[in-house]
């Protein structure tokens, strides 16, 4: 099927099989390999994306249903190289280690401040329950958000 | 990951949806996805077509009417549940809902899809039967509106049969209710669950013990226990419980679901 | 009114950069997505590999059938475990006889051994492909029953797994230290624990392993593009199975999504990789996805103690133990039986017994193989020792406090030789434990306890202490199987000054989120006296360049040890050579009259004589003229770092297996309900001395995440298995590992006992030795005032000890 989106601000016109997942979409067709795979039955957040600003999961749907829509990845946060606050945030307080986790935690912040920009530390802890880090226990990510919030 | 092929229709209109049912035989309905996808990244099921809900007007909205009834479309998300200022005349929808998996899983899974695809472990069946939903189901016949009770008929079966949709789901008016569950991890998968609601009597239905929910009624909060033992269950083992840590789950679960809706 | 400065401000070089919290280096590139991990190298033409796997446990392969899979257009081909027989010899096996007898392929030849193994592999244009004819692959099996219980492995009607070792038995050793016989004779107690578990679970990193394999035919090559941790481990095993040389085997890494040990043995799939790569002629990508791992790879060694029997005073002095290990191997032996020779790093754990007897038995099983995780070998050991103390503090009614401070070894007993010879450098255990108290409000218990008690909840209280050894004496194998020729250890790397003054260095590790890059710059700064800022390490592994050393990898708690101890060598070589070179520029000055400062050189009492580090770099690499013949000087230096260490002792099997021991002591609350038996961890300490911290805050990372990894495997992370061998978690739904809200609130605290015996005063440190699992089974048993016996404790477990 043809299909068109639009992810970080270019347009994509792409055929794709209907079974293809958007997560293999983006970083299979269209090289955006900064969303990750962590697990196989939605569990790890990895590769969370937002989507006509709602923030799911990029491996629970079709690339077909993606259609028409538009796409923020981990590779749009950062305009010109220079890392947003939260992102800077995540360096400051060391919220990250490996690193594969990042690109989900950040998409995942990132929904939730712009609907709640001054989140609590429960409502924070709540954002990130669909998103697995192995390597950092979360407490740092915690601490991150926190310290951009308002 | 990595489905088999599959063919993909998105109707702009129930009926072309129900249509599109009835005359594909390995056609599935493909609402939130957020459990039909997995199934299909297992392989465990493969339908030949999906037949994509999300562009259903008709599927969608909460409407609030004169008596406190609640109309719920099939297509409501979880988030839109706990957003919606209707909903908020059943709290314990919005209040459960805000459990279930995580941000994004609430963002895409629907209210429809948590029903139609009865998972033993999910936390709406039991409480659309305690609280005494009516499910309204459409096919090339029209429509016809199922009692929860009768909705839920074994593992990932439903009252909803080949070639029809869940289209809505009515929920009477009522506040004291109450949920408790023991969950794997902190708002986690549900080992086992309880959903109740008092109106005089206290009606309880149990999720995780059997292949659909099991109604339990009590005159009092207080007697909830032993109405519990006295329906005998025997729920399934698995690797998070025994059947006999569930049985003694349930008991414990309904007392205090019951004791939630009774101090409301 | 403002000031306008013109002219560049002078660099403030800040002295000792080790030792600060500076900001990683390598974040950058992973905030931004830029990260290379290795399932985003893409080649042309590649083709995307995926296994058939075993839905058996144990059962004869009699047919396999792969004509309808490669009829499919955009199948490229197949490999199947005959074809693996033909062109490869077994795996070297570590362990001496019997489970030196076992031939393990690559792929199942014959027979399988476990639900997941694979059994033949398919190669297609697509993913989606590749997966749809791995379904066509007709396999024909003759299911035997399987054995998935350790206790059974010996029982004379037991199945067999591995006819070529004559039986389940593949490793056994007695370990005997001091006379515990005596000990017993000398107690006023002897208390008997009759049956303690370990359970099986590993870290499951968030990405699974992978690999891209490039062959080239004209020089006889593969490239392998992998997430492998260990690749110096991956060649030994590949080469001489693969029938070439290491050199022809180049493994490139960058990114690794986590590894915590789980991805070290994943040389099996990497040799079907290159068998295809050479046999289809072009590149051959594999994704592991997580139902695979949690399937096949690399979990934790499951481990039974049984007929303890522990010798103390009434005071709760401890002598000595007595104990029979157990230890569950899987169908495979693929890193083991190392890890029957790790745990005795950490032989008595903390305490100063002297009389220590154990019997270790591995065996295999219809599971999937076990391999290094997080705390290898010595969590299991140390949880024992940790549960030991525990019940014996609940036996003789005493204060587990006072019992771990009566038997500590002590701060004036440092270096303390132990049992068996390993040397313990520094610390001060009871210091430790206080702090770790003193965090947790050990003081104000009761009062929470009460309280806990007001809203129907039971409170208890657990302490974790354990060590983290770290940086190998490889000589340890040797008590495995004395035939090995490994001992010691070494680390490499490089650091070059490049033409325009760069500061260029190259590590031979493969790290996976410890900010490896970021720790080195800060050694490398302190010596060149520059900014971290000013240091470029290169980010992953290639073995292709002169960068690697026997041992280099990511494992077993050694960088800042054999890692930075090469950066220190190499750095301070250059150091010298740049010294030799602006001697030489001054004409003649000595070295000692020169200093390193402000990104160059110059002589201390004119400092007005200064050479930049871009003039020292240009002059050697590009401008070299006239230079005096004798001045070897290449500005590009190599160092290898070899820990001391002697071979050990086989037959007494004492020698000192590791270099540092670095010291967790974690204390948890828990709150158990009663009445369901979950419960709620609400509060949390944890205190680690690991020597000299050059990065406290990439510390204390790695005391965080070894904490939470503790936590999820003591309350939900577990691999179980059902009777016919089929894996009951095999992903994140039932494997449950802990999310945001499942942590509790964390104190951490650090003392700095600085090691004598590396040159940075630093230990190995990271994988926290399990001090959560110990702790949360001691909260647990405080909580519910019964024994504790398995190391992990869903809710129902909880509940089902408050039955007894
Ligand atoms: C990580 C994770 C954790 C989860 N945890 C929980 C949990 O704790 N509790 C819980 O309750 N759920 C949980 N879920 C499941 C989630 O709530 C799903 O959203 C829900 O079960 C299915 O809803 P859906 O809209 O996604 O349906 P889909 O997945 O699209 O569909 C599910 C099934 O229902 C059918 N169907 C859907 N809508 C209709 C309709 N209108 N008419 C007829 N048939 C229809 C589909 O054909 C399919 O067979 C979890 C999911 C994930 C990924
Ligand atoms: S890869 Fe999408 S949730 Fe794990
Ligand atoms: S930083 Fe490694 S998984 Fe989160």
């Amino acid at each position: 099927m043809e299909i068109a989106v639009t992810v970080n601000g270019q347009t994509y016109e792409r055929d794709v099989e209907p079974r293809k997942l958007l997560i293999h979409f983006l970083r299979d067709d269209l090289d955006l390999t900064g969303s990750h795979i962590g697990c196989d039955t939605g569990n790890c957040g990895a590769c969370s994306v937002i989507v006509d600003g709602v923030l799911l999961k990029s491996c629970m749907l079709l690339a077909v249903q993606a259609n028409g829509t538009r796409i923020e990845t981990v590779e749009g946060l950062s305009e010109d190289g220079e890392l947003t606050r939260l992102q800077q945030a995540f360096n400051e307080h060391h919220a990250l280690q490996c690193g594969y986790c990042t690109p989900g935690m950040l998409m995942s912040t990132t929904a939730l401040l712009r609907e709640n920009p001054s989140p609590s530390e429960d409502e924070i802890k709540k954002a990130l329950q669909g998103n697995i880090c192995r390597c950092t226990g979360y407490w740092n990510i915690v601490e991150a958000v926190k310290s951009v919030a308002k | 990951m990595l489905l088999r092929e599959v063919e993909y229709a998105k109707p702009g209109a129930v009926a072309e949806a129900l249509q599109l049912l009835a005359a594909n035989e390995g056609a599935r309905a493909l609402a939130g996805g957020q459990t039909l996808v997995n199934v299909m990244k297992a392989r465990a099921a493969s339908p030949d077509m999906l037949v994509d809900l999300n562009g259903l007007e008709e599927l969608r909205g909460i409407e609030l009417a004169g008596d406190g009834t609640l109309t719920i479309g099939a297509m409501t998300t979880y988030t839109e549940l706990m957003r919606s200022a209707e909903a908020k005349a059943r709290p314990i929808l919005g209040e459960v809902c805000a459990t279930i998996a995580d941000v994004q899983v609430r963002n895409r899974g629907t209210i429809g899809g948590n029903v139609c695809s009865n998972d033993p472990t999910n936390h709406l069946p039991p409480l659309m039967v305690a609280i005494g939903a009516r499910m309204t189901i459409a096919g090339a016949d029209g429509e016809r509106e199922v009692p929860a009770e009768d909705f839920f008929l074994g593992v990932y079966l439903t009252a909803v049969g080949p070639g029809e949709l869940l289209t809505r789901i009515s929920i009477p008016a009522g506040k004291k209710d109450g949920f408790a569950a023991v969950t794997l991890g902190a708002e986690g998968t549900c080992i086992c669950n309880a959903a109740a609601t008092v109106n005089g009597a206290v009606r309880i239905a149990l999720g995780c013990v059997d292949a659909v929910p099991v109604v339990v009624t009590a005159d009092s909060a207080g007697g909830v226990a032993d109405a519990v033992r006295a329906a005998n269950l025997t729920p399934p083992s698995d690797v998070h419980a025994s059947s006999e840590y569930r049985t003694h789950l349930a008991a414990v679960l309904a007392t205090r679901a019951a004791e939630e809706a009774a101090a409301r | 009114m403002s000031e306008t400065t013109l002219a560049p401000a002078p660099v403030e070089v800040q002295k000792g950069w080790g030792g600060q919290s500076v900001k990683r280096k390598e974040d950058k590139r992973l905030l931004q997505g830029e990260g290379v991990f290795v399932d985003d190298v893409k080649r042309h033409g590649m083709g995307y590999l995926h296994f058939v796997r075993s839905p058996y446990a144990h059962a004869h392969i009699t047919r396999i059938d792969v004509s309808a899979a490669e009829a499919i257009d955009g199948v490229y081909g197949t490999l199947t475990g005959e074809e693996v027989a033909a062109l490869t010899d077994p795996f070297f096996q570590i362990s001496s006889a019997p489970g030196a007898n076992i031939k393990d392929y690559a792929l199942a030849v014959g027979k399988v051994r476990y639900v997941g193994e694979p059994v033949v592999a398919v190669v297609a244009e697509t993913r989606e492909l590749a997966r749809d004819a791995s379904e066509l692959v007709e396999v024909d099996y003759e299911a035997l029953p399987a054995l998935v219980d350790a206790r059974r492995a010996q029982d004379s009607d037991a199945p067999v797994l591995h006819e070529d070792a004559g039986g389940n038995l593949m490793w056994t050793g007695l370990y005997s230290w001091g006379d515990f016989d005596a000990a017993l004779a000398e107690a006023d107690r002897v208390v008997k624990i009759p049956e303690l578990h370990f359970h099986r679970f590993n870290s499951t990193p968030l990405e699974c392993d992978g690999a891209l394999v490039e062959y080239n035919r004209g020089v006889g090559q593969w490239t392998i593009h992998t997430n492998n941790q260990f690749p110096g481990f991956a060649a030994i095993m590949m080469g001489p199975a693969m029938r070439t040389g290491l050199d022809k085997l180049r493994f490139v890494t960058q990114d690794i999504g986590g590894g915590f040990g789980n991805k070290i043995t994943s040389h099996p799939q990497l040799v079907v990789c290159c068998l295809l790569a050479r046999k289809l002629n072009r590149p051959v990508q594999w994704t592991e996805w997580r139902t695979d791992f949690h399937l096949s790879m690399s979990h934790g060694n499951e481990r039974w103690f049984h007929d303890t029997e522990v010798a103390v005073k009434d005071d709760g002095t401890l002598l000595g133990f007595r104990t029979k290990a157990l230890d569950d191997a899987g169908a495979w032996l693929r890193y083991e039986p190392l890890g029957g020779v790790i745990w005795a790093q950490v032989t008595p754990g903390m305490y100063r017994w002297r009389h220590i007897e154990l019997d270790f038995t591995q065996v295999a099983t219809n599971k999937a193989p076990v391999s290094p995780n997080r705390g290898y070998s010595r969590m299991q050991h140390l949880w024992f020792t940790e549960r030991v103390i525990d019940i014996v503090a609940r036996e003789l009614d005493l204060d587990p406090v006072d019992v771990r401070k009566r038997n500590y070894i002590r701060a004036e007993d440092m270096p303390y030789e132990t049992p068996n010879g390993c040397v313990y450098d520094s610390g001060d255990y009871a210091a430790t434990l206080d702090l770790a108290l003193q965090l947790i409000g050990y003081d104000s218990l009761a009062g929470r306890r009460a309280d806990a008690e007001a809203r129907g909840k039971r409170l208890g209280v657990g302490i974790g202490s354990t060590l983290d050894s770290g940086t190998n004496n490889f000589g340890q194998s040797q008590l495995i199987n004395p035939e090995l020729q490994f001992s010691g250890n070494n680390e490499v790397a490089t650091v070059k000054l490049d033409i325009f003054g760069e500061i260029v260095v190259t590590l031979g590790t493969t790290p996976q989120g410890q900010g490896h890059e970021t720790t080195a710059a800060q050694v490398v700064a302190d010596i060149l006296s520059c900014s971290p800022d000013d240091v470029h390490v290169r980010a992953g592994h290639d073995s292709y360049w002169n960068s690697h050393a026997g041992f280099s990898g990511t494992y077993a708690s050694q960088f800042a040890v054999t890692g930075l101890s090469a950066v220190k060598g190499a750095t301070e070589m250059l150091a010298a050579e740049i010294k030799k070179l602006a001697g030489a520029v001054f004409g003649g000055v000595p070295a000692e009259a020169l200093e390193l400062a402000d990104g160059g050189v110059r002589i201390k009492d004119n400092p007005d004589a200064f050479l930049p580090f871009m003039a020292c770099g240009a002059i050697i690499n590009a401008n070299n003229a006239g230079l005096p013949e004798d001045l070897d000087v290449t500005l590009n230096c190599r160092y290898v770092y070899r820990p001391p260490f002697e071979v050990p002792d086989v037959e007494r099997k004492f020698g000192n297996l590791t270099l540092t021991y670095a010291v967790q002591i974690h204390v948890a609350v828990v709150e158990v309900d009663p009445e369901t038996g979950s419960y709620e961890i609400v509060d949390y300490a944890a205190v680690d001395d690991c020597g000299k911290r050059i990065n406290p805050q990439i510390v204390e990372g790695q005391v965080m995440g070894a904490t939470a990894q503790a936590l999820g495997a003591a309350v939900h992370e577990t691999y179980e298995y059902d009777e016919d061998g089929n894996l009951l978690t095999p992903n994140f739904y039932d494997y449950h590992v802990p999310h945001a809200l499942d942590m509790p609130p964390l104190a951490t605290g650090a003392i700095e006992s600085p090691s004598p015996f590396t040159p940075l005063g630093t230990k190995g440190m990271g994988e926290g030795g399990g001090a959560g699992i110990h702790a949360i089974c001691a909260a647990i048993q405080d909580a519910t005032g019964q024994i504790v016996t398995d190391s992990h404790n869903p809710y129902q477990r909880v509940w089902e000890l408050m039955q007894q």
